[in-house]
């Protein structure tokens, strides 16, 4: 199910409803397909959304129904109806990583997302790692070498930790760095976070 | 007198013992008072002033009232209507959604009659600048203090000199902002608070509202980082009281990044004229410093002249300097990173005038005997020898090390603690402490641990909430030599009740019994500390256990070692290594001290290197209000950190959260002078400042 | 961020029509890294947000023997980690490495990069009606500006904050930009504009237009290029003076030089004068300090920002030096 939601935009599957000329019929909500409810607005070929919609959202592996106005970021749907509260807002401007979530596989600012714009790809948040209740071995280091102190950071950084060591199994010292570069942590707890990736990817090589 | 354990007996304590909350932190499952959520709570935001100096003259809030999602309004939020910094809080809304709450903002009609205004230091000094209060000059009265005769010791002195140095105002920037929710049940108030004192939060929120103490609850089980500007109760809880009042639901009121930058604190700047003078067998003998510093339109922006070394002859004089600027508020070591800025760069001169290498001047001076120590051993470790005349590297980038010593005073006491064991085997912890991230939550269960023989995960330690039994606000380092012993007392006590009743099940006597590995023995004989337990039945056994003497102390030392390399070609200061020795009595978790200690320097390479808040004369507004332009050290600016715990266990437990910040700005900035001789005397030392530094040599 | 409708384009042809011809009534969403920042300061009150990135056209990078065709929807990461990219076109790799976070890295995209509006805190700020909002001063001039223009600034001090612009500047690249009259090329040199000719728009754009491709032209054979970008802290800052740089050598003779400076000016800045003093020789130390002097002999910086002009004069000793090794 999350492999076919995560095609391309999916809008060559939606139905449409008939345009009207170049012009545009807006109207109070439109739902996504995904629960079965039909568009019903268009202009040239395209898919017009305003005010509240009931869409879809798939988030750790589940397809979740969720009431969002375009303009809703995605953090804000994980925060608020969703009660996702893994995923921090701190900066709110994309200048922190505390909001970092995986967007089919890769890292992203959900502060800085559109939900609307993500409904149709495999979201996964801080709270979607473990593995039947048990911590990911990211998550395991980073408690064993404290990699966190208030911890408000720490989501963030162990979502940025786990999209690195899936692109770099191996990482150096220098890698581990940058791939963290974009995660503030204002306790100052990074060496402890450097050594409980660095360990994560040894654990995860075996 | 109580006593702790000596070390090579202990079990669980002084280790490297992993958080307790860690799994709830990594997982997302941690509810910080950002992450509450409560059916039907509103979503608050709140009107904030654009000006600098005015006078509200009206609000109107009637299209705001009108605003589908609306629930409560309130025009009155400010107390006097006289604004006077830029950030004031104006008005408030709580919606149904933080989207609505924000959309409402700019429906608010605000009538403001604008004042003139001064938001620097410099301009407030002049004659003739804006009064921000105008029953009072900006220049506040200078506090002097002397000892000696400073003007016959310099005179008398063998070499001489002077500087001006310069520090910044610095936002404590936690990553969770200040905020509160707010849930009413008939006339009790309970509020979750990002904060560093639920008891005091508790009754600052009592008395602003002017309700009973004992009908207000304050929880905070989790939360996001204060380092001194979460100590207070805030206006905003307030606020957020009086809109759940209002609307009949719950409230949640967390500041904007912006507002946080604004309004809830900062660490004042300073101007320091100093002057010291050292006799030739290199004594430092006089010392004279006038300073200056702002505090925003509050005080307390002293400078801890002439810091650490002794010097008979000295004198300071302070002035706060009121401008229209956020008050400023304890920050990790109020007043001394700004001391050791200034007098480790003029130790480091006088050193340099009398041909002394700069550990050899601070061993002639240093008395304390901890430290020295410290500088010996720190210094063979570092590779102190190597380090070269300054300005020795000959290409566009150059290395250079520097010093700087750290100190730090208080203890803690006061605090209460309800230890409960139940028939099954729980045992409880209740103190109405906080965790703000140093570990309290996890040596609270340690110490529990320790003294009835069982593994941590055993003890249940719950704090964060005003309904334990007192503790007080976690500042000043103070929370481990307050909290620790109070938890040993108590456990001290569980454990001599259980003694009894292990000898009432078992026979022999009380002295005999023995709490390990889970088990008790006494008697020749030995059962699981659960069986013990079972026999409690469905009594739950409450003991009381309070602070005592014995178990702490106060006062420490330390002492950092830094190298660095400086990019003549941008001015640029990469920070390559700090080595970290730092004593802090009887150390309760290794792991976690050495996070604190990680976490304060890296806090100094930032307030060294980065962080500034810039604000605009023209408007009188923060312009960096924000994490892009306010910038604070990430993973690539984070240095290569070597830490030596210096145990020593016989003086108790201490607090390490504030003393390891005080001197990494310091002995940055005189390694960089060893790297490019120019003396970098403001901070922070951006690339602009030094490259006009060398363009000025 | 108001509330607005949302479309979801799905074909370039149709795409114009969904935009509006006038300013301000339509946004273009593609990254988003830019477009809501500005929505959530309120500084964009656009009716509706035009979603392109299911504009399967837009995507990829493609590689012939006369150059590459980036899809303006190509990601920042997508151009740090192609091969095709590091093979030939480094000063383009780099350049892309030094942007933002990782993160903003894995949702920029190039076309969002080259339109992104400036950082200046003036005029992020949405309480100051700076010149750039149709206000009536450049708040830089008198206040903080140690970020701000050294060249070409006036009546606004703006500095463009693209990575990618440069690098493509002296690579030559030229945009393919799609609007409702079908389709045009620009050289991305002259897609940018200053102050003093459009003080509202860094850029030639129509607000019914789009960049479609980037088209980069294969540099000739002994061609050397790099980026060399400073910035406070390495991660997440924009630069505050860069050098972009591509030599195309015979032997060691320096037979055509472009040098374009970012961070310094209103519009990636060109500095034909640097160039001229390198063609035609050997990229010797006098060559590499007269080319420095040059880049910077315009320069007039305002009070805070005098540094950015020996910065900026040793970033270029730098990137030339590297080319010379």
């Amino acid at each position: 199910m999350m492999k076919e939601q995560s095609q391309g935009g999916g809008i060559s599957r939606r139905s449409f409803l008939k345009g009207v000329g170049g012009g545009l019929v807006a109207t109070g909500t439109i739902a996504d397909e995904l629960l079965g409810q039909e568009a019903s607005a268009q202009v040239d070929g395209a898919h017009v959304f305003k005010g509240k919609q009931i869409m879809a959202l798939s988030v750790n592996g589940q397809r979740r129904s969720v009431e969002v106005e375009p303009r809703t970021t995605l953090l804000s749907a994980l925060r608020g109806p969703l009660d996702l509260t893994g995923a921090k807002e701190v900066c709110d401007r994309g200048q922190c990583g505390a909001c970092t979530v995986l967007v089919d596989g890769a890292p992203m600012l959900a502060c800085m997302l559109l939900a609307i714009d993500v409904r149709n790809r495999a979201i996964t948040t801080v709270e979607g790692l473990d593995e039947d209740g048990a911590l990911s071995a990211v998550q395991e280091a980073f408690v064993e070498l404290d990699g966190l102190m208030c911890g408000f950071c720490t989501p963030g950084l162990v979502m940025a930790a786990t999209a690195l060591l899936g692109k770099n199994p191996n990482p150096t010292s220098q890698d581990i760095r940058r791939g963290l570069s974009g995660n503030l942590c204002r306790c100052g707890t990074y060496p402890n976070v450097f050594a409980a990736v660095q360990k994560a990817a040894e654990t995860m090589r075996g | 007198m109580a006593a702790w354990k000596k070390l090579d007996d202990m079990q669980v304590l002084s280790k490297d013992l992993p958080r307790v909350d860690a799994p709830d932190k990594v997982s997302g499952r941690a509810k910080y008072t950002h992450d509450v959520r409560l059916p039907g709570m509103l979503y608050a935001a709140l009107l904030t002033s654009p000006h600098p100096a005015a006078k509200v003259i009206s609000i109107d809030a009637s299209a705001v009232q009108k605003l589908p999602g609306v629930r409560a309004v309130l025009t009155d939020a400010h107390p006097t209507g006289t604004v006077r910094f830029a950030g004031e809080y104006v008005a408030a809304v709580a919606a149904t959604s933080p989207e609505i709450a924000r959309d409402a903002l700019d429906l608010f009609v605000v009538h403001y009659e604008e004042r003139s205004f001064v938001v620097s230091t410099d301009a407030a000094l002049q004659e003739g600048a804006p009064r921000v209060f105008a029953d009072r000059e900006n220049e506040q009265e200078a506090r002097v203090r002397e000892e000696g005769d400073v003007e016959a010791a310099f005179a008398a002195a063998h070499v001489v000199v002077e500087g001006a140095y310069r520090t910044q105002v610095q936002t404590h920037s936690p990553l969770e902002t200040h905020g509160s929710v707010a849930q009413w049940d008939g006339d009790r108030l309970t509020v979750w608070d990002s904060t560093q004192a639920v008891h005091g939060v508790r009754e600052g929120i009592a008395g602003m509202l002017e309700i009973p103490a004992d009908k207000v609850r304050v929880i905070c089980e989790h939360m996001g980082g204060g380092f001194g500007a979460k100590l207070q109760p805030g206006l905003y809880s307030v606020l957020a009281a009086r809109l759940a009042k209002q609307a009949g639901a719950p409230v949640q009121l967390m500041l904007s990044r912006r507002d946080e930058h604004l309004s809830v604190g900062n660490r004042p700047d300073s101007i320091q004229q100093v002057r010291a003078g050292a006799s030739a067998d290199g004594k430092l003998i006089a010392f004279d410093a006038k300073t200056w510093g702002t505090s925003g339109i509050s005080g307390g922006a002293g400078v801890s002249l002439p810091y650490v070394y002794a010097v008979p002859n000295w004198r300071t004089a302070h002035s706060d300097v009121l401008t229209n600027g956020g008050g400023g508020r304890a920050f990790r070591a109020p007043g001394r990173p700004q001391a050791a800025f200034s007098m480790e760069q003029v130790m480091d001169e006088l050193a340099e005038k009398l041909g002394l290498d700069p550990l050899e001047f601070r061993l002639r001076n240093d008395p304390n005997e901890t430290r020295q120590q410290q500088w010996a051993l720190g210094a063979e470790r570092f590779g102190w020898s190597a380090r070269q005349p300054a300005n020795s590297d000959t290409g566009p980038i150059k290395r250079g090390m520097g010093l700087g010593a750290s100190i730090w005073f208080t203890g803690g006491r006061g605090t209460q603690v309800q230890m409960s064991v139940h028939g099954d085997g729980a045992v409880a912890v209740r103190c109405g402490t906080q965790d703000i991230g140093t570990g309290t939550r996890t040596y609270v269960a340690a110490i529990a641990a320790e003294e009835l023989g069982l593994p941590v995960e055993r003890i249940t330690p719950l704090i964060g909430d005003s309904e334990y039994p007192y503790s007080g606000g976690s500042g000043g380092s103070t929370t481990v030599p307050s909290v620790a012993p109070a938890v040993k007392n108590a456990a001290e006590k569980t454990r001599a009740k259980l003694a009894e009743r292990a000898v009432g099940l078992l026979g022999g006597g009380v002295d005999d019994v023995v709490f390990a590995a889970g088990r008790v023995r006494c008697n020749g004989q030995s059962i699981a500390f659960e069986e013990l337990c079972a026999a409690l039945g469905t009594e739950v056994l409450t003991v009381h256990g309070e602070w005592v003497e014995g178990l702490s102390g106060s006062g420490v030392a330390g002492c950092q070692f830094v190298e660095v390399e400086v990019d003549t070609y941008t001015g640029r200061i990469e920070v390559l290594r700090v080595l970290s020795v730092s004593d802090c009595g009887l150390i309760l978790d290794r792991l976690t001290t050495r996070s604190q200690i990680n976490g304060a320097i890296i806090q100094g390479v930032s307030y060294a290197l980065f962080e500034e808040r810039m604000m605009d004369a023209v408007t009188g507004t923060m312009v960096n209000a924000e994490f892009e332009n306010y910038k604070i050290a990430g993973a690539l600016e984070t240095p290569d950190i070597d830490i030596v715990l210096f145990d020593q266990p016989e003086r108790g437990v201490i607090g390490i959260g504030e003393p390891p910040t005080i001197p990494t700005s310091a002995a940055i900035a005189n390694a960089v002078y060893n790297a490019i001789g120019v003396r970098m005397r403001q901070l922070p030392m951006t690339p602009d400042r030094v490259l006009n530094a060398l363009q000025e040599v | 961020m108001i509330d607005f409708e949302y479309v979801d384009a799905t074909q370039l042809k149709t795409l114009p029509a969904l935009l509006d011809a006038r300013w301000g009534q339509t946004e273009i969403l593609a990254g988003g890294t830019d477009l809501l920042d500005r929505l959530k300061e309120r500084l964009d009150r656009p009716r509706r947000v035009v979603n392109i990135k299911g504009i399967e056209e837009l995507h990829g990078i493609g590689k012939t023997r006369r150059g590459l065709t980036i899809g303006a929807l190509t990601t920042i990461a997508e151009l740090e980690h192609s091969e095709a990219v590091h093979a030939e076109y480094a000063v383009l790799a780099e350049a892309a490495a030094s942007i933002a976070t990782p993160q903003l890295r894995q949702m920029g995209t190039l076309g969002g990069n080259l339109c992104q509006r400036p950082r200046c805190w003036y005029f992020r700020g949405g309480q100051y009606p700076c010149l750039k909002k149709g206000g009536f001063k450049c708040y830089a001039v008198e206040g903080q500006n140690k970020y701000n223009a050294i060249m070409g600034g006036g009546p606004s001090y703006i500095v463009h904050p693209s990575d990618a612009a440069p690098a493509l500047i002296a690579l030559s690249a030229r945009l393919e930009i799609y609007g409702p009259d079908g389709r045009r090329e620009e050289p991305v040199e002259s897609f940018f504009q200053l102050p003093y000719q459009n003080l509202m728009r860094e850029n030639r754009l129509q607000p019914n237009e789009v960049i479609a491709r980037i088209h980069v032209p294969r540099p000739a054979s002994g061609t050397r290029s790099t980026y060399v970008k400073f910035r406070e802290k390495q991660s997440l800052d924009f630069a505050i003076s860069s050098v972009a740089v591509a030599l195309q050598f015979d032997g060691d003779i320096v037979e055509h030089a472009r040098l374009v400076l970012g961070g310094v000016a209103p519009i990636p800045w060109r500095v034909a004068a640097a160039e001229d003093a390198l063609v035609g020789g050997r990229l010797s130390e006098d060559a590499i300090e007269r080319a420095a002097a040059a880049a910077v002999a315009d320069a007039v910086p305002l009070e805070h920002n005098g540094y950015k002009v020996a910065l900026s004069k040793n970033l270029v000793r730098r990137a030339l030096g590297s080319l010379a090794a």
